[in-house]
């Protein structure tokens, strides 16, 4: 039978050893040997305490730690947390996909004219009602309205999205990139 | 605090005839009732730590620094180095507190960030371990003779050294095992291997420790 593996030496050191294994073990003094050599050493090895640091040591330890803690940078919360890379670098990603997306693809529905019109003269008759329309409503009332968008809406309005709906948005999104350049 | 009829003549002035002035005193703001976090057991203190009672903390601290502070000094072998890495594993158990889910243990988690501290901070080579005379203050030298105790203290630097000597993942292993009573299956969750692996390492500890002291007297 062949002698004991260190699996099987480990094994006996833990007084686990199978039972066929020991008993080669009790008639292989090679092995016994190599077993008690390894049981010394274990045996000193266990001996050897760990100094006893002075009394006062122990609270010096605790607070170090907690000055150590309070020197780290205090965790962001609430909305500042969002101010973050991880965070951040998808959402602007995601910003431009939706603003290439405004100016690239033609709006639904838009009737494109058979005929050719002055562009110049379509523009300025645009303005002119435009103009007409907004030209006597001020800012408080525009705002009240809520006809003004203010800075950071946009990606305000991605983070209030559930994880479905932005799912769904990726979709939109991709299906209309995809009917663009059909 | 001022009187309230001090307040009520300097006001008295100020306020037409026939007027009352009433001073009310505000209350003095409830005093908050002290939390004996001493008493709560490890996952309440994890708990109320996460919740962000710097207070239940301290008390993990105070529970487990001894047990950490060893498993340092073990794989260091000396005062300075184990505080420090002592320290460091504290730090590191507050700033990772939120992922504690309580699968294992907290004491057995602060074991694997001891460890995966020590490893990553000890270097290959033996560090300086404390000289002889540094050790053991609080030996009775009334029960045990003087040359006696110093050739044990001598002996007992030679395994110390012999261990800081061995490869770290061997050095680990003795370590759990003989000093901490941990299980191989406890030993290979720790240092992420098998439980195979782990008794190999442990074999191979004792080996080159047999090797190690038995070239020294």
């Amino acid at each position: 039978m062949t002698h004991l593996t260190p699996d099987d030496l480990v094994d006996a050191l833990d007084g686990a050893l199978a039972q066929s294994r020991q008993t080669h073990l009790d008639a292989c003094q090679p092995c016994r040997q190599q077993l008690a050599e390894l049981r010394a050493v274990l045996g000193e090895t266990a001996s050897v305490v760990v100094p006893e640091p002075s009394p006062m040591f122990w609270e010096h330890l605790s607070v170090r730690v907690r000055a150590a803690i309070d020197a780290e940078p205090a965790v962001a919360s609430g909305w500042t947390s969002w101010f973050r890379w991880p965070v951040l670098a998808p959402i602007a990603g995601l910003a431009l996909v939706v603003m290439a997306l405004m100016v690239a693809v033609p709006r639904q529905g838009a009737v494109v004219p058979d005929v050719e019109v002055n562009e110049q003269d379509t523009a300025d008759i645009s303005f002119a009602i435009v103009a007409d329309l907004v030209g006597d409503i001020d800012w408080d009332t525009a705002m009240s309205a809520g006809l003004m968008v203010g800075p950071g809406a946009a990606d305000q309005a991605m983070l209030e999205l559930t994880a479905a709906e932005q799912q769904e948005l990726t979709r939109l999104l991709t299906a209309e990139l995809t009917r663009a350049k059909s | 605090m001022t009187n309230g009829s001090a307040v009520r003549n300097a006001w008295a002035p100020a306020v037409a005839t026939g007027w009352a002035v009433t001073v009310v005193r505000p209350s003095e703001p409830a005093a908050a009732s002290p939390i004996d976090f001493t008493g709560m057991d490890d996952a309440a203190l994890v708990a109320a730590s996460v919740d962000g009672q710097r207070e239940a903390f301290d008390v993990i601290v105070e529970r487990h620094r001894r047990t950490v502070y060893q498993v340092c000094y073990r794989f260091v072998s000396n005062h300075e180095d184990a505080s420090d890495l002592s320290q460091e594993s504290f730090v590191r158990a507050w700033r990772g507190l939120e992922n504690f889910r309580g699968q294992a243990a907290l004491s057995t988690w602060l074991y694997r960030i001891a460890v995966n501290v020590c490893l990553n901070r000890v270097s290959a080579k033996a560090p300086a371990t404390d000289p002889i005379e540094s050790t053991d203050h609080f030996e009775d030298t009334r029960i045990e003779g003087a040359q006696a105790l110093l050739l044990r203290q001598e002996r007992a630097a030679t395994v110390r050294k012999a261990i800081a000597s061995l490869p770290k993942k061997q050095r680990a292993t003795l370590i759990l095992r003989t000093y901490h009573d941990m299980s191989h299956q406890q030993i290979a969750d720790i240092l992420g291997s098998s439980v195979g692996a782990t008794k190999a390492n442990f074999f191979h500890a004792l080996a080159n420790l047999k090797k190690l002291l038995g070239n020294q007297p």
